[in-house]
């Protein structure tokens, strides 16, 4: 099937800056696509070329089929956009805002806008300029919804949302890849991507440094472990395990760390009588930093 | 309902346009107001006291005719120079301003091109010139009679305020081009406003100095009332020039915008 999304070698330069240095990206129908970096590492300028807001300084770039240079206004048509710092003129309403931009594309039933608006809980009569910051990224995504695009570009969409929000966020997106369309969502965090997507890419200095699929990274991912005995054990007593590394015994109280899948650990453990066991949610920032990027820096702590 | 990019202008602006209208009329009325007390001899006899370099130098030549008079002051400065303003700061505004302040980018993320988005709103701000301008004639008009200038006739008062819309789409026209083109509206102020103080030098004081008379002629000031068209009608020759250099700083505009890429 022909891909969404398709850079090869896209490059874009400010002056002496390098924005872009060469990114090649596949994004394909019906999936939701994280592309995480940290600021600075050329999410929105790619996000931009996607939508001819600027053009690239070199290589390719095909969305929907359709050469955004050339053929931008069908392209954009087709496409929802939700920019990473959603600014607009605040002496309007949301419905007022919500209506002409509706016109824009050729009209958007008026029962759609407001529902969107109750889903998200958002005020469409007041000025938006009233609105709190969370308010006023609640109309930047019912614009990006609201005509039901074959593709949603959102930059940042869940920035600054308060947790009831990012679920319906989430929510949301997953309707759109049911439905065999495209999402593709930029984040400085995995926390908020990972939830989402089926496929992470990771933006670094320029150029796409790995794509993995959310699962694999989970599968790989290093948890924290920690175990209550019925009695103390010796400290050397889980040394050796596969993918169990720096143990730590205190008497009946074992720690450690655990590399992929639990089964080895738990098959040493029902040797002895388990009072309680827990296991930390895997950091996949944390993974997919070590993994690809070869260090921590820019992973959270 | 607003449906286009053209209407959104409109509306968007409707506080800032009605502002406008009251100021141009209230300037322009009030100074016409004044015509009786020029129409008195004294006066006449007093500026004949005057150095007739200084008086061509502020166009006070044809002070004690109703023609001289409004078209010094009323069309020749005061509201000349409120609708340069008004075309410079509107025009700055119709893709630099919009651009700067972040808003831009949603518009162009819709199915519309650069040069419709473009188009569209030097539209808009012709419509509020004309509309500025149409008001201003009517309440000149009403005005002709009390206050003793209804020799001018509807005609002629109207062929002056072609040329003062004319005037004022030259200025918002060259705003909107460096604007589009650079995406900066300092630039798009500066350029234009520094246009309008030269051609204003050019229309009075320039011509006075040796081997400068020829700036006369490459004067807006001079294309909009350099012809008396309060006395003599239209002047196709300077109507063209103002209208033509419009379309051309619009098209070059519109060009630049298309080709470039848009600021964050």
């Amino acid at each position: 099937m022909e891909p969404v999304i398709a850079a090869e070698a896209l490059e874009k330069t400010y002056g002496r800056t390098r924005a872009l240095a060469g990114l090649d990206l596949e994004v394909r129908p019906g999936e939701v696509f994280g592309f995480l970096g940290v600021n600075g590492a050329g999410k929105t300028t790619t996000i931009r070329i996607l939508l001819d807001l600027i053009r690239p300084s070199a290589g390719s770039v095909r969305v929907l089929g359709l050469d955004p240079r050339r053929d931008g206004v069908e392209l954009r048509r087709r496409l929802g956009y939700l920019e990473g710092d959603f600014v607009v003129d605040g002496r309007q309403s949301g419905h007022e805002l919500l209506t002409y931009l509706g016109h824009l594309r050729g009209g958007v039933p008026a029962a759609r806008i407001s529902g969107l608006a109750d889903r998200l809980r958002l005020d469409l009569g007041r000025p938006i300029g009233t609105l709190s910051k969370g308010n006023r990224q609640k109309v930047g995504l019912v614009q990006a919804f609201m005509h039901d695009p074959e593709l949603l570009v959102l930059d940042e969409p869940t920035a600054g949302l308060d947790p009831f929000l990012q679920q319906e966020f989430t929510a949301m997106a997953r309707e759109v890849v049911a439905e065999g369309r495209t999402v593709f969502m930029s984040s400085h965090v995995m926390s908020e991507v990972e939830k989402t997507s089926d496929r992470v890419g990771l933006l670094r200095e320029g150029v796409l440094a790995s794509v993995d699929t959310v699962e694999s990274l989970r599968a790989s991912a290093t948890r924290r472990v920690e175990v209550v005995l019925g009695a103390a054990v010796p400290a050397d007593a889980f040394t050796g395990v596969p993918g169990v590394s720096d143990v730590h015994v205190d008497g009946p109280l074992v720690r450690c760390r655990l590399d992929g899948p639990a089964d080895a650990l738990v098959k040493a453990l029902a040797a002895h009588e388990v009072l309680s066991l827990t296991s930390e949610e895997p950091d996949l920032e944390e993974v997919f930093f070590d993994r690809y990027a070869g260090g921590r820096e820019g992973a959270s702590p | 309902m607003i449906r286009t990019v053209y209407a959104k202008w409109l509306r968007d602006n409707r506080r800032s346009l009605i502002g406008w209208t009251v100021a141009v009329v209230l300037v322009g009325g009030g100074y016409a107001a004044f015509w009786p007390t020029f129409e008195d001899p004294e006066i006449a006899a007093l500026l004949d006291n005057y150095p007739s370099a200084l008086l061509e130098a502020i166009n006070y030549t044809n002070i004690t005719t109703p023609e001289g008079y409004l078209g010094a002051t009323v069309y020749g400065l005061v509201d000349a120079v409120l609708l340069a303003v008004f075309g410079i700061s509107a025009g700055a505004r119709l893709i630099a301003g919009d651009e700067e302040a972040g808003t831009l980018d949603l518009t162009l993320s819709h199915p519309v091109s650069r040069p419709s988005v473009a188009l569209q709103r030097v539209a808009a701000l012709t419509t509020a010139v004309v509309g500025i301008v149409t008001v201003f004639w009517l309440v000149m008009l009403a005005l002709s009679g009390p206050v003793r200038f209804s020799s001018i006739g509807a005609g002629n008062l109207a062929a002056m305020h072609v040329h003062l819309a004319a005037f004022a789409l030259f200025f918002g026209s060259l705003s909107y081009a460096v604007g589009a083109a650079t995406g900066r509206r300092a630039w798009a102020l500066g350029v234009a406003a520094g246009v309008a103080v030269l051609a204003y030098a050019a229309s009075g004081i320039l011509p006075q100095v040796d081997g400068l008379e020829w700036t006369r002629d490459w004067s807006a000031f001079t294309w909009l009332s350099g012809s008396a068209p309060l006395a003599n009608g239209l002047d196709p020759g300077h109507l063209g020039l103002m209208l033509g250099l419009s379309a051309l700083f619009v098209a070059v505009g519109t060009l630049g915008f298309r080709r470039r890429d848009l600021a964050v």
